[in-house]
């Protein structure tokens, strides 16, 4: 396979993430959103790296899961603090930013 | 010494010097007659140093100037500050020194009933006018002169509304500003072309070109009717005349040293000094002397028909004005230049008589006067003396300078005006002893005023009354027996027909408010239509007042709808779309974060469309 | 028709449409779980491309841990909240026209690159080289990582500590 069919599969991936991100209202699947827009980065890089044959890519891979993962805990543990502030998992009603 | 220009300046930087301190220093201002003996005291230096610059001169028979360089520009300086004294300049510097420290010392005793703050406000501006006037009369380049002539025209505003409270002084005061400004535009304009087609504004360069004959001819008539419109807006001439008799509003010493002696006389003198260059326009100077002829009788009419005393002698200054300005045209300016020093002093002395008689009587209006001759002795004698001279009876102060004026039209080439002038000569006498038949000679009419009990004036006001009386008296023998030689030829049949008319004058005078041998009434119904105008001052105010509201004030409602709706216009839509874009772009701001997501998504879009965009 | 491309095509195929779904359910759990899917493919595509140690780690962390610990957030909000978690998307249409352009323009980007078609040969043992690396040149950012783990874990317990 040509590296960009892998490029193309993460173009894909990363933009039906991307769609999810916008488009969802609960908070959760905001985050799942993200997550898929991660993972395709992840493909990404990954692929650069065998057909560069460069190991720098997959090391860096390897620290982005790590990272996701942690980012995933908190992003989790703010929005249940959230909960039990304002009672909601709307996302549309955590407007606190608004100016 | 040798050098007039010394003393010239120490003449006009005394009243100057007078005037900042009185400015400055609040609490002397205020004090009132501390400021006025202040005044008072400089003036009498400015009048001692006016008389020394004029014996230098008149010994020297030279001129001289002191000047300083002002505006420098890349090719050199642009004008000259400083002072030109001559022997024109020195005189009418003297006369200007003589009459404001005369009317200064009279006003210690006219105004002495002013609360102390006004009285001092009054001398502030005495010695403001003192120095303004003194500065035209001493400018030795146009800028200098336009400077110290718009100071003036201020100076004139301040003093004729200085009983601003009354509506009808502040009325009149903005009237006097406004229809001289409209001559001061006339003048800059001409003083702007004459740079452009000349190069200087000084009289000494623009005079030694004239005569080397270097001077452009183009459009050289513009010009100097262009500087004869500022001219005849200060000298009240036909038709901006209106403004003198209005202007009466002020103080009677006011009038007597700015509406009679210095600041109408402005324009006079500024014709005497740059006649040099209006001889190389005919054409204007014909203008000029039918323009003065018409407003010496057409002022004349009008003085016969006024009950105000002071409108009376602002009428008839108006029409010597005239006389003036004729001589002038005619081509003899120093006739009208003679004439300008003679009326300073004895229509000087008319008005403060007329002031003293006001101050007694407690009325301007002649018909509530009378019998005045027994009860202010002093006063009758100086006011007829003046009248005589201002009738032109030989050996009294006017009779040269009128005879000399009228020889000038004559030999100019200008009967017409001759004729009216002549006319106006009868007019003269006649509506001048009308006035003192009525106020003081017959029986007592009317109210006195019920605390006035007429009586001569005091020391301060008596004293410049008997000093004009004397000087116009003594010019008047003087010149019986020796007088500057004339530049025409005088006809022998001149003196005893400008004699005649005078007491022709006179005697009708005489016969219908005296003797009663005429009725007035009749008199009047045999003039009824040109009475009629007369009293409407021939709707000449009417008309400015039409032009004036009509064209001004419709022109200033249209700039202002154009200001409201257009300029103001564009600006309040612009302010409206702003807070229309900014109240829909407040949404932006939703608190959020997947709309701001939107907005980072957009702008990497963008980003990458811009980096990549011929691709 | 290879190997490779069937397998490739299989897994791109899983990977998108669970990725679909995952977007478009109104079920949050079910959201979920399509996620555990598509993360599960992810490690195919990992496998294909020679990074097996990756593929575990995916496994291991991602459709694992990830996916338990969403379950468990969905779990104790939707306690908390009282009622089932459903979601309506909104705004579908601009969110498909934006993350359109996005896709279109990042597929232009790769149309216009010089990239290999070929896989190159590999001699060595990719684990052994990533251990190594790990260990040796890239110690520092390791040990960061483990910091950074350590500050996370403090975080989040912080966060969700129950309220005195």
């Amino acid at each position: 396979m040509p590296l960009s069919a892998y490029l193309t599969l993460a173009a894909v991936l990363f933009a039906v993430g991307f769609f999810g991100v916008v488009t969802r209202r609960n908070t959760v699947g905001i985050l799942l959103g993200i997550e898929l827009m991660l993972n395709a980065v992840n493909i990404n890089l990954v692929a650069f790296a065998r057909y560069n044959a460069d190991i720098v890519g997959m090391l860096f891979t390897s620290f982005t899961i790590p990272i996701t993962v942690a980012e995933v805990a908190l992003g989790l543990a703010i929005v249940i603090l959230m909960f039990r502030m304002k009672r909601t998992a709307v996302a549309d009603h955590l407007d606190i930013l608004k100016g | 010494m040798t050098d007039p220009a010394l003393p010239a300046l120490i003449a006009l930087l005394l009243p100057a010097g007078a005037f900042v301190i009185l400015a400055v220093v609040a609490p002397l201002r205020r004090s009132g007659r501390p400021a006025a003996y202040l005044s008072v005291l400089f003036a009498a230096g400015a009048l001692a140093a006016a008389l020394a610059s004029l014996r230098v001169a008149s010994a020297s028979g030279g001129f001289s100037s002191w000047l300083w360089a002002w505006i420098p520009t890349e090719a050199g300086p642009l004008t000259s500050v400083g002072v030109l004294a001559d022997g024109d300049s020195a005189l009418m510097l003297v006369l200007v020194a003589l009459v404001s420290f005369l009317v200064q010392v009279y006003s210690l005793g006219y105004l002495s009933d002013e609360p102390a703050p006004s009285l001092g406000r009054y001398y502030t501006y005495q010695s403001l006018f003192a120095f303004s006037m003194m500065g035209l009369v001493l400018a030795p380049n146009f800028v200098q002169l336009f400077i110290n002539w718009e100071l003036v025209g201020l100076c004139s505003y301040l003093l004729i509304g200085y009983w601003y409270p009354r509506p009808e002084a502040a009325r009149a005061a903005v009237k006097a500003f406004w229809i001289t400004k409209a001559g001061d535009v006339g003048f800059l304009i001409g003083i702007v072309l004459l740079w452009r087609q000349a190069g200087t504004f000084d009289f000494l360069e623009l005079l030694s070109l004239t005569e080397s004959g270097l001077m452009p001819l183009a459009g050289l008539g513009v010009i100097t009717f262009c500087i004869y419109l500022g001219a005849s807006g200060k000298s009240a001439q036909f038709p901006f005349h209106i403004w003198l008799p209005d202007a009466m509003e002020g103080p009677t010493p006011v009038s007597a040293l700015i509406h009679a002696a210095t600041m109408v006389t402005a324009g006079v003198y500024l014709l005497t000094r740059t006649v040099w260059l209006f001889r190389l326009t005919p054409d204007v100077m014909q203008i000029i002397a039918w323009n003065g002829a018409f407003t010496a009788l057409l002022a004349a009419v009008l003085a016969c028909v006024q009950t105000d005393i002071k409108r009376v002698l602002a009428y008839s200054t108006v029409s010597q004005l005239g006389y003036m300005m004729a001589a002038i045209g005619a081509g003899f300016a120093s006739a009208g230049f003679l004439h300008l020093l003679t009326h300073g002093i004895f229509k000087a002395l008319l008005f403060l008589g007329a002031g003293a008689v006001i101050h007694a009587v407690g009325t301007n209006d002649i018909f509530q006067m009378g019998g005045l001759g027994r009860k202010m002795p002093q006063t009758t004698i100086v006011f007829v003396v003046g009248t005589l001279s201002l009738a032109g009876i030989p050996f009294f102060g006017g009779f040269f300078s009128k005879e000399e004026i009228l020889g000038a039209t004559l030999a100019g080439g200008f009967p017409g005006p001759f004729a009216m002038l002549l006319v106006g000569a009868f007019l003269t006498a006649f509506y001048m002893f009308r006035v003192v038949f009525i106020t003081f000679a017959g029986a007592p009419a009317g109210a006195h005023g019920h605390e006035h009990h007429p009586h001569d004036a005091p020391f301060s006001m008596a004293l410049p009354l008997w000093i004009l009386a004397v000087l116009s008296l003594g010019a008047g023998i003087l010149f019986a027996f020796w007088h500057p030689k004339a530049e025409f030829e005088t006809l022998g049949w001149l003196t005893p027909t400008a004699v005649l008319v005078a007491l022709a004058g006179i005697a009708l005078a005489y016969l219908v408010y005296q003797r009663r041998v005429i009725s007035a009434e009749s008199l009047a119904r045999a003039f009824t239509p040109i009475r009629v105008a007369a009293l409407r001052r021939f709707w000449l105010d009417d008309l400015f007042a039409f032009v004036y509201r009509g064209l001004m004030l419709t022109l200033s409602r249209l700039v202002g709808w154009i200001d409201r709706y257009l300029v103001d216009g564009v600006l309040n839509v612009l302010s409206a779309w702003t807070l229309m874009a900014g109240d829909r772009l407040r949404h932006l701001q939703s608190g959020r974060a997947q709309d701001y997501v939107y907005g980072i998504a957009l702008g990497v879009l963008l980003l990458m469309l811009w980096t990549r965009w011929p691709r | 028709m290879t190997l490779d491309v069937v397998a490739f095509w299989g897994l791109a195929v899983v990977v998108i449409g669970s990725a679909l779904a995952v977007v478009l359910t109104k079920n949050l759990f079910h959201s979920v779980l399509w996620l555990a899917l598509s993360l599960t493919g992810t490690a195919g595509i990992f496998l294909s491309l020679d990074a097996e140690f990756l593929a575990a780690v995916q496994l291991l962390l991602y459709a694992g841990g990830v996916i338990t610990i969403v379950v468990f957030a969905i779990v104790v909000t939707e306690r908390l909240v009282g009622d089932r978690l459903t979601q309506v998307s909104r705004r579908l249409l601009t969110g498909v026209i934006l993350a359109g352009a996005l896709l279109v323009a990042l597929l232009r980007f790769l149309r216009g690159a010089e990239l290999p078609v070929e896989q190159p040969v590999i001699a060595v043992d990719v684990t052994r080289v990533l251990g190594q690396v790990l260990m040796t040149e890239f110690v520092l950012p390791f040990e960061l990582l483990a910091v950074l783990l350590l500050v996370g874990l403090l975080g989040a317990l912080y966060f969700a500590r129950p309220e005195d």
